[in-house]
C-alpha cells in the first residue's frame, strides 16, 4: 500500500512539473519578440498588376532599402491582415481599403500610409445574368432573388453602393456568400441573378453570360470607387520609419514611370503572372495617384470619404511617409 | 462578479477532487492487476477536474480572470502601453532593447552595401574601366560621408543645443512624473474624464448594432484614463509624443556634410545625363550610389558619444515609469499571460492569446445576443421557428406537371380583364402551395439548416447505402460489380468533390447535402458489408435446418447480425459528416453553422467564431448520444455473441 502511494505522490509531482513547464514555456514563447529587420516582407496580389511590381521583379526595393525583400502573394486582403498580426508580414501593397477597414475596426495595430491605387468598376463590379432580363431599370426585381456577394471585400462595398444608385434594397436579397470564382461559376449556371466579383478572369466569365449593372462611366459618375492602400503593421512603422519611407518613395518613383509611359511591361506582366495585353486592358482602369493627390486624398479626399463613409475609427491614417 | 466566483469554485472543485482522488487511491481495495481495465472505472472527480482545467485555462488565457479580479487593469495597461509606445521610436536608436546603436547598425549596413556594389562593379563585364573608375570613385565619396556625421568636432552647436533641449525635457518629464501630483487635474477637468470614462464604459462590452443588425466588434479596451495612475502615465505619453517628434525632425547635418553631399549628387546627376542610352548600366550603378547616400541623409547618425545624455535620460524616465506601475506590472505578467495590452496610435487593443481567445464572459453575452431571433446572424436567427402553411409542404411535395398533364388549357383572361378559374388552374394552385389551408410551427435558422443537411446526408447514406453493402455482402454479381467503383471513390477525400459541386449542382441544399451523402455512403456500405459477411455460418445453417426461407433469413439472422456493424458506422459517419459540412457551407451559402463561421472569419469576430464552434461540438455530442441510446435499445445482443 505504501509503495503504491509513493509512487502516486510521484507521480503527480511529475504531473505537476510538467504543467508549470508548459505554462511558462508558452508565456515565454509567444512573448518572444522578433528584433530588428533583417528582411523587409511584403506581400501583394497576383493578377493585380502595379508598377512596382518591375522593381519587385529587378530588385530595385531591396537595393533601395538596403535589406532583402521579401515578396509574398496573397488572394485577398483579409489574409493580409492576419499575416501581418501573426508577424509573418511587414507591408502589404494593394490591400483593398475594405478589408482594411474591417481589420482597425476589429482593433489590429496596423496603419494606413499610402495609397496603392485607385479605380472604376473595370476592376470590380456587379454583373447581372441576360436570362434575368434584370438591368439598372428594373433593378428592384433583384429583391427577393439571389445574388453571389464576396462579403468583407471590396466587391461588398461596390454591391452597396450600386444598390443605392439603382435604388433596390439590399436586405431584401438574398446574398449568398461567395468567393469571384464560384459566383461567376454561379452566375453561368443560372443559380444567381447577379454576382458582384473582382479580378480579371471571373469578370471575363461572368460578362459572357451576363452584362455589368453599371457601366464602367456610370459608376464612376456615381462615384462607385474602389481604393487599394499600403498598410503597415505599426510596429515596423515604429521601428524603421526611414525604410518605410524609401518603400513609398520607389513606388511612386515606379508610378511617375508608369505614367510617363517608360514602364517594363514584360517584367510586370511576369510579376503579376498575367498576359502583357490583360494586364494593359486592367491598367487601364488603374488611377496612380501622385503624392500630393495622394496626400489630398487621405486627409480630405475620396479616402477620408470612404473611411468616414464607413465608420471606420480614426487616427488610423498617416501621411508623414509620403514622399513630398 | 460571474468571472470571479466561478473562477473560485474552479479552484475549490480541482483541489477537492485531487484530495478526494488521493484519498481513495490510499483507501480504495482494488486487487485489479497493472492492466485489468477495471482500474480505468468510476472516477466521476476526475471528470470534473478535467473539465475544470479547460475552463481554468480558457480563463487564464482569454484573461477573464484578470477582467473578473481587475476590472480596471486592461484601462490602466493601456495607458502604460501608450507610455511604451511613445518611447518605442526613442529607444530603437538606443542599445536599450537593441544590441546596438541604430547609427552604428545603420553605418555597418551602409558600408557593406556601399562594398557589395563596388565588388559587383569591379567584377562587371559591362563596364569599362572609365566608368569604374567613375563609379567607385562615387562610391568612396559616399564613403567619406559617413565620418562628417560622426565627427564631435564637427557637431554643430546648435544640433548639440537641440540635444540637450531634449535630453532637459525628458529629465524634467521624469522628475515631474514622479512626484505624487503630477499632472495636476482641476475638478472640472476631473469630472470631465469621469464623464467620459462613464461614456465609453467598460472593458469589452458588446454593441448591437440595430440598424443593421449586426453584431459590431466589442469595444475591447477602454481609452479614457480611468484612474489617476492611468492618467499620469496619458499624460506622460502626449508629452513623449511632442519630445520624440522633435527628436525625429532633428538633422546632424553640418555645412560641411551639406556641401560634399550636394556636391556628390549633383555630380552624378550630371553624370548621368551625359551617359548615353547604352550605357545603361553605368547609369543604374550611379542611381543606387545615390539612393546610398541619401539613405545615409535621413539616417539619425550622431557621433558616438552625442546622444549619451539622452540615453541615460530615456533610461531613467523607463525605470521611473516602471517603478510607478508598482502592482499593475504583477497583474500584467501573471494575469495577462502570452501577450498584453498594446497601443497603436490613439486606440489600444489586445494582442496575444486575449486577442483571439475570447472570454468566456464575452463569449457566453455574445451567445445569449445572438441566440435573440430578432438579433441572430446576418438577419437569419441560430435557432427559431416559423409559422408555415400546411399548402407549402404539399406544393413541395407534389410535383408540379401533375397539372400539367390534365386535358384542358390553363385560364386565358377575358375581354372584361377578368381571370375565370378552371379545374386545371386549380390543380395547378394546389401542386404549387398557392391556397391556404392552416399553419404549423417549423423550425428554421442556421442551427436547423446545419442539422438538417447532415440529417439528409445520413438518411440517403444509409437508404442506399446499407442495402447495397448488404447485398455486395452476399452476392457475388453485386460485389464484382459495385467493388471497382466503391473502391474508387471510397479513398477520395469528399472535399475534392468540393470545387464541382456548384458547376454541377448549384448552390443549394442540393449541393451540399450530395456531399454530405457521399461521404456516408461508402460508410454505410463498408459496414453493411463487412456486418453481412461477419455472419456465423452455424446460425445461417440452424435458421436454414429450421426451414426459413431466403427473406427470413436475411431479415432475421443476417441483418441483426451486421446491425451492430451498421450502427457504429452510422456513428462514425455522423463524426464525418460534421466534419464536412462547415467545409461544405463554406463553399456558397446564406445559412448554417458553416456560413456563420466563414463571415466571422472576414470580419474577425472571434467570439462568433468560438461560438460556432461550440455549437458544432454540442450539435456532435447531441447526435452521438442519441446514436448511443438508440444502439443500447435495439441491439442489446451487441458484444454478447
Amino acid at each position: 500500500m505504501k509503495h503504491i502511494n509513493k509512487q502516486g505522490r510521484g507521480k503527480m509531482k511529475k504531473i505537476i512539473s510538467f504543467i508549470l513547464g508548459c505554462f511558462v514555456a508558452l508565456n515565454l514563447s509567444i512573448s518572444v519578440a522578433n528584433s530588428a529587420a533583417n528582411e523587409v516582407r511584403v506581400a501583394y496580389f497576383l493578377e493585380w498588376p502595379s508598377p512596382n511590381l518591375e522593381d519587385m521583379m529587378k530588385k530595385n526595393f531591396a537595393k533601395a532599402l538596403g535589406v532583402p525583400v521579401k515578396w509574398t502573394n496573397f488572394t485577398n486582403g483579409g489574409a493580409m491582415t492576419d499575416a501581418m498580426l501573426a508577424g509573418d508580414i511587414d507591408i502589404s501593397y494593394s490591400q483593398g481599403l475594405v478589408p482594411f477597414i474591417n481589420a482597425v475596426k476589429s482593433k489590429a495595430p496596423i496603419k494606413l500610409v499610402d495609397v496603392a491605387m485607385e479605380y472604376g468598376m473595370g476592376g470590380t463590379t456587379c454583373v447581372t445574368s441576360n436570362a434575368s432580363g434584370i438591368t439598372k431599370a428594373n433593378a428592384t426585381e433583384l429583391e427577393g432573388k439571389k445574388v453571389a456577394v464576396p462579403l468583407g471585400t471590396m466587391a461588398e462595398y461596390v454591391f452597396d453602393e450600386s444598390m443605392k444608385v439603382v435604388g433596390a434594397d439590399r436586405k431584401k436579397m438574398d446574398i449568398i456568400q461567395m468567393d469571384p470564382e464560384e459566383g461567376a461559376a454561379a452566375l453561368v449556371s443560372g443559380d444567381v441573378v447577379m454576382a458582384c466579383l473582382f479580378g480579371g478572369n471571373s469578370i471575363k466569365a461572368a460578362t459572357a453570360v451576363g452584362s455589368r449593372l453599371l457601366t464602367v462611366q456610370e459608376a464612376r459618375d456615381a462615384g462607385i470607387l474602389g481604393i487599394d492602400i499600403t498598410s503597415v503593421t505599426t510596429k515596423f512603422m515604429k521601428e524603421n520609419p526611414g525604410m518605410l519611407r524609401t518603400f513609398i518613395e520607389v513606388t511612386h518613383e515606379a508610378n511617375a514611370r508608369y505614367r510617363a509611359g517608360k514602364s517594363d511591361m514584360n517584367s510586370m506582366s511576369k510579376a503579376s503572372e498575367m498576359k502583357v495585353a490583360d494586364m494593359k486592358e486592367t491598367l487601364s482602369g488603374f488611377k496612380f495617384l501622385t503624392p500630393e493627390e495622394t496626400k489630398q486624398s487621405m486627409e480630405s479626399g475620396n479616402l477620408d470619404a470612404f473611411l468616414k463613409g464607413m465608420g471606420t475609427p480614426r487616427g488610423n491614417v498617416d501621411t508623414s511617409f509620403l514622399p513630398l | 462578479m460571474l468571472t470571479q466566483i466561478l473562477t473560485f469554485l474552479i479552484f475549490f472543485a480541482v483541489v477537492g477532487c485531487i484530495l478526494y482522488g488521493r484519498r481513495l487511491i490510499r483507501t480504495e481495495k482494488v486487487d485489479a492487476v497493472f492492466g485489468n481495465p477495471e482500474r480505468a472505472l468510476g472516477g466521476t472527480h476526475w471528470v470534473i477536474v478535467g473539465s475544470s482545467f479547460l475552463l481554468l485555462i480558457w480563463l487564464y488565457y482569454s484573461w477573464d480572470i484578470a477582467k473578473g479580479f481587475y476590472p480596471k487593469s486592461a484601462n490602466e495597461l493601456c495607458q502604460v502601453a501608450k507610455v511604451n509606445d511613445s518611447l518605442l521610436g526613442l529607444k530603437y536608436q538606443f542599445p536599450i532593447e537593441e544590441r546596438e546603436f541604430k547609427s552604428t547598425s545603420q553605418i555597418k549596413k551602409e558600408n557593406k552595401n556601399l562594398k557589395l556594389i563596388q565588388n559587383e562593379i569591379q567584377n562587371s563585364e559591362e563596364l569599362n574601366s572609365q566608368q569604374k573608375t567613375i563609379l567607385v570613385n562615387y562610391i568612396s565619396k559616399t564613403n567619406q560621408l559617413i565620418p562628417l556625421l560622426t565627427n564631435e568636432d564637427l557637431l554643430e552647436i546648435e544640433t548639440q543645443q537641440k540635444i540637450d533641449d531634449i535630453t532637459g525635457k525628458i529629465n524634467l518629464l521624469t522628475e515631474n512624473f514622479q512626484k505624487s501630483d503630477y499632472p495636476f487635474e482641476t475638478e472640472q477637468e476631473l469630472n470631465e474624464r469621469l464623464k467620459a470614462v462613464d461614456e465609453e464604459g467598460g472593458w469589452g462590452i458588446t454593441k448591437v448594432d440595430a440598424g443593421s443588425g449586426s453584431i459590431e466588434n466589442t469595444l475591447e479596451v477602454p481609452l479614457v484614463p480611468a484612474t489617476y495612475r492611468g492618467l499620469k502615465f496619458h499624460t506622460a505619453a502626449q508629452e513623449l509624443n511632442l519630445i520624440s517628434d522633435e527628436f525625429f525632425k532633428l538633422r546632424n547635418h553640418n555645412p560641411q556634410f551639406k556641401n560634399k553631399i550636394k556636391e556628390l549628387k549633383e555630380e552624378i546627376k550630371s553624370y548621368r545625363k551625359n551617359l548615353s542610352d547604352s550605357e545603361e548600366v553605368a547609369s543604374t550603378y550611379a542611381k543606387n550610389i545615390v539612393k546610398i547616400a541619401r539613405r545615409i541623409e535621413f539616417a539619425s547618425i550622431y557621433p558616438p558619444n552625442a546622444l549619451d545624455q539622452m540615453q541615460a535620460a530615456i533610461i531613467k524616465f523607463d525605470n521611473a515609469q516602471k517603478k510607478e506601475q508598482g502592482g499593475l506590472r504583477l497583474i500584467d505578467v501573471f494575469l495577462f499571460p502570452a501577450g498584453t495590452i498594446v497601443a497603436s496610435g490613439p486606440s489600444c487593443s489586445e494582442q496575444g492569446s486575449g486577442r483571439w481567445l475570447p472570454k468566456p464572459s464575452d463569449t457566453f453575452n455574445k451567445f445569449i445576443l445572438m441566440s435573440k431571433p430578432s438579433v441572430g446572424y446576418k438577419d437569419i436567427p441560430l435557432l427559431w421557428i416559423q409559422m408555415v402553411d400546411v399548402s407549402k409542404m404539399i406544393g413541395f411535395i407534389l410535383p408540379d406537371w401533375i397539372a400539367d398533364i390534365l386535358p384542358g388549357e390553363y385560364p386565358v383572361h377575358s375581354k372584361d380583364g377578368i381571370v375565370k378559374q378552371n379545374f386545371k388552374g386549380g390543380v395547378l394552385k394546389i401542386v404549387t402551395g398557392d391556397f391556404n389551408l392552416f399553419k404549423v410551427p417549423v423550425p428554421y435558422g442556421h442551427i436547423w439548416d446545419s442539422f438538417l443537411r447532415v440529417f439528409l446526408g445520413l438518411v440517403f447514406g444509409i437508404l442506399i447505402g446499407v442495402p447495397l453493402g448488404l447485398f455486395m455482402g452476399l452476392n457475388r454479381f453485386a460485389k464484382g460489380f459495385f467493388d471497382p467503383l466503391i473502391e474508387l471513390y471510397r479513398p477520395v477525400p469528399p472535399l475534392a468533390w468540393a470545387p464541382l459541386i456548384i458547376s454541377v449542382l448549384g448552390i443549394d441544399n442540393t449541393g451540399k447535402v450530395f456531399l454530405l451523402f457521399m461521404v456516408s455512403l461508402s460508410i454505410m456500405i463498408i459496414s453493411a458489408r463487412a456486418g453481412a459477411s461477419g455472419t456465423q455460418l452455424s446460425k445461417i445453417h440452424a435458421a436454414h435446418s429450421l426451414g426459413a426461407s431466403k427473406r427470413q433469413i436475411l431479415r432475421h439472422v443476417i441483418f441483426p447480425n451486421s446491425l451492430p456493424e451498421i450502427l457504429t458506422g452510422i456513428r462514425v459517419a455522423v463524426g464525418m459528416c460534421w466534419g464536412t459540412l462547415v467545409a461544405a457551407e463554406f463553399l456558397a451559402g446564406t445559412t448554417g453553422i458553416g456560413f456563420v463561421e466563414n463571415v466571422a472569419k472576414k470580419y474577425f469576430q472571434y467570439e462568433v467564431i468560438w461560438i460556432t464552434i461550440f455549437i458544432m461540438g454540442m450539435l456532435g455530442l447531441l447526435f452521438d448520444i442519441t446514436l448511443r441510446k438508440i444502439i443500447d435499445k435495439t441491439i442489446p445482443w451487441r458484444g454478447k455473441g
